[in-house]
């Protein structure tokens, strides 16, 4: 719709833009009709071409001429004019070169007009001629031999006196020409002055152009010598651009190399880590290791299995493989372990438990309030991170809720690896539960684990 | 289907014969059997057939007869009144007798006859009636058609081909001398304006600017040679022989150097059915001054500067200013181009001439 309205409104703007060009033209046609004609560089017209084609037509209704009409003019518009009136058409060009040879051999026009006039065509159209075919026929006498040639004689003898006359009046007429001339190239000769003023005035004015467009054309080569220092200007700041080029791929390569080593460090931190759980798992799954873990989950089952009931929710902070999970799975309770060992806990989920990888603190944090029916944590973290438990624990139990917090396992090189304290101090534990709004089950004596109950 | 384009006279090289050619590709292209059917033919190479056998070939009811209608032809009406198919008229105008009077009887008498014929084609009913221009079209209205199965589509021609060929390089370098070039394109008949023409290119020289030719292209009629005479001597009167370049029987190569070297083309015509020079003066980017007259303005649209009056010195001043005015220049010749591809491009005649019969189906 856009393109087609504006090719509408360039159609418009066409349209008013043709209107006003035509609108110029008129006015120009206008004034090119109020002015002389430009002179040409073609002869002027012949004087028989003017007279018979004014409109471009011929005469065919006129049937009557005289002698001395049509015998004005001399050789081809002689002819021409003789076609047109005997004939009523424009000489064709075989006709018009044999008449043009008659008169060229000294035929008299008498002999022309009779030609035509008397001719199969000339006689169909029937063209009046007043004293033409006396005259034809004497033209045509003097062409018979030996009687043409006295007939000649005689004729010239008897216009004789006339031949003087006309000599003597063309006499006249060459001197009144002559003056007329004479005059005329005097007027021509001051039309040449007026001219030749005519033309040093308008040399003064070329002169007076000149220097104005010598000014103009300094003008602008002052104009064209500013715009070339702009653009020299900004062709030299446009030189900057390739060295700005060259900084941003220089900081772009050192970003990339960056990356590159960042990438490197954390592709190092994540194998030390593989490997320190690596390590841990080993130690997890030691012989003696596994079968002390196992009897102490067996003591810590036998105290819980009597005090949550079916389907309560666990939460386990430190899975390691899943034992304990799967074990309290078999209690009926609904487990939810987490174990910041990625090894552990793939076998954890092996084995078909709900154990996820990731920090136990952090999910215990996502943990609702008052949600949780029992939480059993596998080696507390020390100073603040034990504190940080505790209140999580507090806040994500229901009150009555139960948290099993065992010491973990005495293995060296792991804690040594996680930083975790190994052994429980039982007495500040309990002080430590019961500040924290835990009640410490004194009955249970498990090895190295506090039981303790939300109030 | 089969399809029949009937014609009296076959000439590949007139704009009846371009048109014919297109039709014959269209509908060949579309896996269509074409024939072309005359009792004439001139320097043609595709076969042609006797029209005896037309109605024998495309005469049932599933078949297509287009008729090319531009003079008077009883034999094509007793075709059109027997044949059972699909009748298309396809009418490119005929010349009023009025132009030829006084100067060709026999012009006179076949303009008269074809033009007697319109009433009895526009009543016979066919089913399409497919007019090179509105202006045609009217005339058909005018004379009976049914309005709803007059349809408009100008005529197929031979512009690609004109585009593709080498110029005439002897003609160019002749015309190419700095001198301004006034073309005019056409057959030389009355219709065509060559006197106002000439007077108006006389006017340009007297009162604008003396450098300037006028290049006359266009076949002559042995029964027009009054006519002919009658612009040799106008041209004469004028004094502008040495001016005045004829190329009466310009071939395709001469015809695109007069395109490339001109400068304006000058059309006073009195009459046009539509007129396929102007269109190529479009596609050549050549700009457009022409008397407003029949189908001449809906041709040229907005591409050109087209004056109603007669006034040579209009024409003359509009000349000169397309000559010297560059602006104008460009845009006429933009708007030509443009108009070319959108009017008369080749493709789009032929998706509107297979759209026409396929509605009118």
């Amino acid at each position: 719709m856009s393109s087609a309205r504006a090719e509408n409104a360039a159609s418009d703007a066409n349209d008013s833009y043709l209107a006003g060009v035509k609108a110029e033209i008129r006015a120009d046609a206008d004034a090119a009709r109020m002015r002389a004609p430009l002179p040409r560089k073609e002869a002027p017209p012949a004087r028989s071409a003017e007279r018979l084609s004014h409109d471009g037509t011929i005469d065919r209704a006129r049937l009557d001429y005289s002698i001395a009409e049509l015998t004005g003019d001399h050789y081809t518009a002689f002819v021409d004019a003789a076609f047109r009136a005997l004939l009523k058409r424009p000489p064709d060009e075989p006709g018009l070169d044999a008449q043009i040879r008659l008169l060229a051999a000294g035929a008299p026009k008498a002999e022309v007009l009779g030609n035509l006039r008397y001719s199969p065509e000339g006689r169909a159209i029937g063209t009046r001629v007043r004293g033409l075919l006396p005259r034809y026929a004497l033209a045509k006498l003097t062409r018979v031999p030996v009687v043409g040639f006295g007939l000649n004689w005689l004729i010239a003898f008897a216009g004789l006196p006339l031949m003087l006359r006309h000599q003597r009046a063309a006499d006249t007429r060459n001197a009144a020409q002559f003056l007329d001339a004479q005059a005329h190239a005097g007027r021509i000769a001051d039309d040449v002055r007026g001219t030749n003023a005519r033309v040093d005035g308008v040399r003064g004015e070329l002169g007076e152009a000149s220097a104005r467009l010598a000014q103009l054309t300094a003008s602008f080569d002052e104009r064209v010598g500013t715009l070339d220092a702009r653009v020299g200007e900004t062709e030299s700041r446009l030189g900057d651009v390739p060295s700005l080029r060259h900084y941003v791929h220089a900081v772009n390569h050192w970003l990339v190399s960056l990356q590159a080593a960042i990438d490197g460090i954390e592709g190092a931190s994540d194998a030390n880590r593989a490997h320190a759980d690596a390590l841990i798992a080993a130690v997890h799954d030691a012989s003696e290791v596994a079968a002390a873990r196992a009897a102490r989950q067996s003591a810590w089952i036998a105290a819980l299995r009597d005090r949550i009931g079916a389907r309560a929710r666990v939460v386990e902070l430190g899975s390691g493989d899943g034992s304990f999970a799967a074990a309290l799975a078999g209690l009926g309770a609904d487990v939810a372990g987490f174990e910041s060992n990625g090894v552990l806990a793939r076998r954890a989920r092996e084995r078909g438990l709900n154990v996820a990888a990731g920090d136990p603190m952090a999910a215990l944090a996502r943990c609702e309030d008052r949600s949780l029916d029992a939480v059993a944590v596998s080696g507390p973290p020390a100073g603040d991170g034990l504190a940080t438990l505790l209140a999580e624990a507090a806040r994500a139990l229901k009150p009555g809720g139960w948290l099993l917090i065992a010491a973990g396992e005495p293995k060296r090189l792991a804690d040594l690896a996680n930083g975790r304290v190994a052994m429980l101090d039982r007495p500040i534990a309990s002080a430590l539960l019961g500040a924290a709004g835990f009640a410490v089950d004194t009955a249970f004596g498990g090895p190295d684990a506090v039981l303790a109950r939300r109030a | 289907m089969k399809a029949a384009l009937l014609l009296p006279v076959f000439a590949s090289r007139d704009a009846i014969g371009a048109d014919v050619l297109g039709m014959l590709d269209c509908l060949t292209a579309r896996g269509i059997e074409t024939r072309i059917f005359c009792d004439g033919r001139d320097d043609v190479a595709t076969p042609t057939h006797p029209v005896s056998e037309l109605l024998r070939f495309a005469g049932g009811p599933d078949d297509l007869i287009v008729y090319h209608y531009s003079i008077g032809w009883p034999e094509a009406i007793e075709i059109l009144r027997k044949a059972r198919g699909f009748r298309v008229v396809r009418y490119h105008n005929i010349t009023p007798p009025a132009f030829f009077e006084g100067i060709s009887p026999l012009h006179v008498d076949t303009c008269s006859r074809g033009r007697a014929e319109i009433p009895v084609v526009a009543s016979l009913g066919c089913e399409l009636y497919l007019a090179d221009s509105s202006f045609n079209g009217g005339e058909l209205v005018a004379d009976g058609a049914p309005r709803d199965s007059v349809q408009v589509l100008p005529p197929f021609h031979r512009v690609e081909e004109l585009l593709d060929r080498e110029a005439d390089l002897a003609l160019l370098d002749e015309l190419g001398d700095g001198t301004f070039n006034f073309l005019m394109v056409g057959r030389v008949a009355p219709n065509k304006g060559h006197l106002d023409l000439v007077d108006a290119f006389a006017t340009y020289v007297d009162r604008f600017g003396d450098d300037a030719r006028l290049v006359l292209i266009g076949k002559t009629d042995v029964h027009l040679r009054a006519y002919e005479m009658a612009i040799h001597e106008r041209i004469a009167q004028h004094r502008l022989g040495h001016r005045a370049r004829w190329l009466l029987v310009a071939s395709e190569a001469e015809l695109k150097a007069a395109y490339l070297a001109s400068h304006v083309l000058m059309l006073l015509s009195r009459h046009e059915g539509f007129c396929v020079p102007l269109v190529e003066a479009m596609a050549f980017k050549l700009p457009i001054v022409a008397r407003a007259c029949a189908a001449v303005p809906e041709t040229i649209g907005d591409a050109g500067i087209v004056w109603p009056d007669a006034d040579p010195l209009l024409f003359a001043a509009s000349a000169n200013r397309v000559l010297h005015d560059r602006e104008l220049q460009w845009r006429l010749q933009e708007r030509g181009a443009a108009r070319y591809r959108a009017e008369f491009a080749p493709a789009r005649l032929q998706e509107r001439f297979v759209a026409l019969l396929g509605l009118a189906r």
